[in-house]
């Protein structure tokens, strides 16, 4: 949270109502720009002012080359991230848009030559859901089952929807399955059947070596298929894909209610929950639960760099700096619904923790591995929590997830304005002893119990899944 | 050699599958054990003059069964045998949907395999290289790498990141100190990093705590990833798995996904093969007192002899394994039984 931004200055507000009236490219300077000045930050706004410039770089986008559309967002993707490296949900949000766009052609090119994707899609899956729920039960509703982070599809795979479909499902035991019509004689083709594919494909369904390592001969394969199959076919491409993104955009508003509406499995009567930081998301989830029952919170403050919007989330029910000008619901503080608020600073968690009965984490992001950045203090909070096994449960929108691998996590800890550690005027302490004011913590997967997405509960080991779900192998490099 | 299980079906014409995967083995030394499986059932079709799909599965059930007493640990090379077998079981069970009758079908995936042979092997060289470019993400410049035995694809990542040139890293190199044919693989591995101007240390399993607090990550291939995530690979792996836990250190599986095996084991002594590696004695020279610990699964084969310590293989559990680097992306262990069930259910 950085101090001292009234609502007037440059920021999320003003980028939104700046985008109604500037183009896209200007525009795309100026999120550059606020985001490296650090005007707009944190996940959820990032992934607004993200969602909403995709959809003015869309909307603007003219012609009806597919493979132009991708490239360009791609371009624009990749100076948005190149911005900010730290705020991992600008390229998600990207890639999720690229994700629709391909999906868009997909089923497009889908439908004319096959027996309908939809078709293709459900009823198989419903079928196999009879016998093996868990797998399915949390698939997204737009995208197809990935099952690797990083795996190089090959292109024609990818632009077969209903086929990749019906290859990523199990390999049917019952021959009576009429509603997809198997596209060709090609074997089945999953991940592990892949060495068998056929040799038609090779060059791209085969893990190939020929391949450059970051996929770039499978993108540009693709990206030729794109084109093909956006001149050959009569659809609405720009209209689907904004019609994509709206919904990307609904997602977000209301991946926090959606959390929340779980909020009572979770949170029992006269517990005692510790969370920390000033999050929207553990805002609400809290306070739907406590419409039903009574349970004491335990808030460490996250001293220096959240103390402000925690203080503030708890007097007011909202993080100080928020826009003052929505919103439906109203913010209330969760003292004014009975529940009994204790704020500790950070130090105090170890003490504390043997009375926790849940630990509620908000998080800044989630990575593929399963482990999470969130605000500075998490992992000493759930290691804290692990010692006295106590549960940890981690709240997140999808829009958080990230498929980032954390090859190297010093990389994604950002530090902060060691002033607010020491302030500089205390001058011979600054000139003795170096100050850091890390403001995030990465904690690794192992220290968190469950994942509450807007899709449910899932469990660390699980996300892999669910990142395969969201996004495409071939965009995971921008 | 040939070898006559006591089947119910008729005899095969004599095809020596044993010799073919032998030689095959043998003739391509970057060739891993389920994939050399592969081709020798490939083989074993060719020679055959099987028209239906009962009668393929038949025979391939014989040479499978044939292969698998024929040498002492069969884990990895029933990875191979068993995707080969349910990937012809599913793709000849497809729907006649297909525009082709099933006849048509049978013969058309006989001739793919049959023409492709050699395409299989280069794909799992090629996956191979693959999961090398992918995993050289892993190594960070200044890291120290922690690695054992002769795993090619272990090698393949580490020079793979070696010939990166702007990456400095050390490897420590676990090596088991006989003159078995692992041994010199790693020994090979070793000269090549050094060649590549990396440096590494070669130490004796025993240093491998007292090395550890140097170390910043683990590498180690696999000789099959079983279902429940874990892996089996040579002796030593395991207590390098508990050692990096306990001090914290990621500790990374490179495998092919052809190695996943579709086997659950629980403990060390549940895997299917006979190793003598626990041998109660009470003199030097008297017979050695049987294992009761040892599973008998294959107590009938006595023609395979147990496996001695220099080829053992040990079966490091899930918990302790940060991530299967395939060549379908980095996998967290619970995500093989997925994979695994894909193929089987």
């Amino acid at each position: 949270m950085a101090q001292g931004i009234t609502p007037l200055a440059p920021g999320l507000t003003s980028f939104l109502k700046s985008l109604k009236s500037t183009p896209a490219d200007p525009s795309v300077e100026h999120l550059i720009s606020l985001l490296k000045r650090r005007q707009i930050r944190n996940s959820r706004p990032c992934a607004i002012a993200t969602t909403a410039l995709m959809l003015r770089v869309v909307g603007e986008f003219k012609g009806r080359d597919a493979a132009k559309l991708v490239e360009r967002i791609r371009q624009v993707g990749r100076r948005l991230t190149a911005a900010q490296p730290r705020e991992v949900v600008v390229g998600n949000i990207v890639r999720r848009v690229l994700g629709l766009v391909r999906e868009v052609l997909d089923d497009n090119t889908g439908g004319d030559s096959y027996a309908g994707s939809d078709a293709g899609h459900n009823t198989p899956s419903q079928h196999d859901s009879m016998t093996r729920p868990t797998l399915h039960s949390s698939i997204s509703t737009f995208s197809p089952l990935r099952h690797a982070a990083t795996e190089l599809m090959d292109a024609s795979m990818t632009s077969d929807m209903s086929d990749s479909s019906e290859l990523s499902r199990r390999p049917p035991l019952l021959t009576s399955h009429t509603s997809y019509a198997p596209t060709s004689s090609a074997p089945l083709v999953n991940s592990l059947f892949g060495l068998f594919s056929q040799p038609a494909d090779s060059n791209a369904s085969t893990p190939t070596g020929q391949a450059s390592p970051d996929g770039k001969t499978a993108q540009s394969l693709n990206l030729e298929r794109l084109a093909d199959l956006s001149r050959s076919s009569n659809i609405d491409l720009k209209g689907e894909v904004m019609d994509g993104i709206r919904e990307l955009q609904d997602e977000l508003d209301q991946s926090d209610e959606q959390i929340a509406s779980v909020a009572l499995e979770h949170i029992h009567s006269n517990e005692i929950i510790l969370t920390h930081t000033a999050s929207t998301t553990v805002q609400k989830f809290l306070l739907s639960a406590a419409k039903k029952r009574k349970f004491t919170v335990v808030h460490a403050e996250t001293y220096p760099h959240d103390n402000a919007a925690t203080h503030g989330i708890l007097l007011t029910g909202r993080k100080r700096e928020t826009r003052l000008d929505e919103d439906e619901d109203p913010w209330k503080p969760l003292t004014s619904v009975g529940i009994p608020v204790y704020v500790i600073p950070d130090s105090h968690v170890f003490a504390i923790m043997s009375r926790v009965n849940k630990v509620i984490l908000a998080t800044h992001t989630v990575l593929a591995n399963g482990g999470l950045v969130a605000a500075a203090g998490a992992h000493m909070i759930a290691k804290a929590a692990k010692e006295h096994q106590t549960p940890v449960v981690v709240l997140s929108g999808v829009y958080k997830l990230s498929p980032v691998y954390p090859f190297d996590i010093d990389e994604l800890i950002e530090y902060g304005d060691a002033g607010m550690v020491v302030p500089y005027e205390d001058g011979e302490f600054v000139d003795k002893v170096d100050v850091e004011h890390p403001l995030y913590d990465y904690v690794p997967a192992d220290l968190v119990d469950l994942y509450i997405t807007n899709l449910g509960g899932h469990a660390p080991s699980y996300l892999y899944r669910i990142v395969a779900d969201h996004y495409r192998t071939e965009d995971i490099t921008l | 050699m040939s070898i006559h299980t006591p089947t119910a079906e008729k005899p095969l014409p004599d095809f020596d599958i044993v010799s073919t995967y032998r030689s095959i083995l043998a003739g391509d030394n970057e060739l891993t054990m389920p994939v050399a499986a592969i081709e020798a059932l490939v083989e074993a079709i060719a020679h055959s003059s099987v028209s239906t799909v009962a009668e393929t599965l038949a025979l391939l059930a014989h040479h499978t069964a044939v292969l698998k007493a024929s040498i002492a640990n069969p884990i990895s090379l029933s990875a191979g045998t068993d995707l080969f077998q349910r990937y012809l079981v599913t793709t000849l069970n497809r729907p006649a949907a297909l525009n082709l009758g099933p006849d048509d079908d049978f013969r058309a995936i006989r001739n793919h395999l049959l023409s492709n042979g050699r395409l299989f092997v280069e794909r799992a060289k090629q996956s191979r290289e693959k999961i090398a470019s992918f995993g050289k993400h892993f190594i960070r410049d200044g890291a120290t790498v922690l690695t054992n035995g002769g795993s090619r694809v272990v090698g393949a990542l580490l020079r793979r990141a070696a010939e990166s040139s702007t990456m400095r890293f050390k490897v420590v190199y676990v090596h088991s100190g006989s003159k078995s044919s692992d041994a010199q693989e790693g020994d090979q591995t070793v000269a090549d990093l050094r060649a590549h101007n990396v440096p590494v240390a070669t130490i004796t399993n025993a240093a491998v705590a007292y090395s550890l607090e140097k170390v910043d990550m683990v590498i180690v291939g696999a000789e099959g990833v079983v279902e429940n995530g874990g892996i089996i690979s040579r002796l030593g792996t395991y207590q390098m798995g508990l050692l990096a836990k306990s001090k914290g250190k990621p500790f990374y599986v490179v495998a092919e996904s052809h190695k996943f095996v579709r086997l659950y084991p629980l403990s060390q002594f549940d895997l299917p093969i006979d190793q003598k590696v626990l041998e109660f004695q009470v003199a030097d020279d008297t017979k050695a007192v049987e294992d009761e610990g040892v599973a008998d699964v294959n107590a009938t084969q006595s023609k395979c002899s147990g496996l001695n310590a220099d080829d053992a293989v040990d079966f490091t559990p899930p918990d302790l394994i940060s991530g299967i680097i395939t060549e379908s992306g980095v996998l967290t262990p619970s995500a093989v039984s997925e994979e695994l069930i894909k193929i089987w259910f």
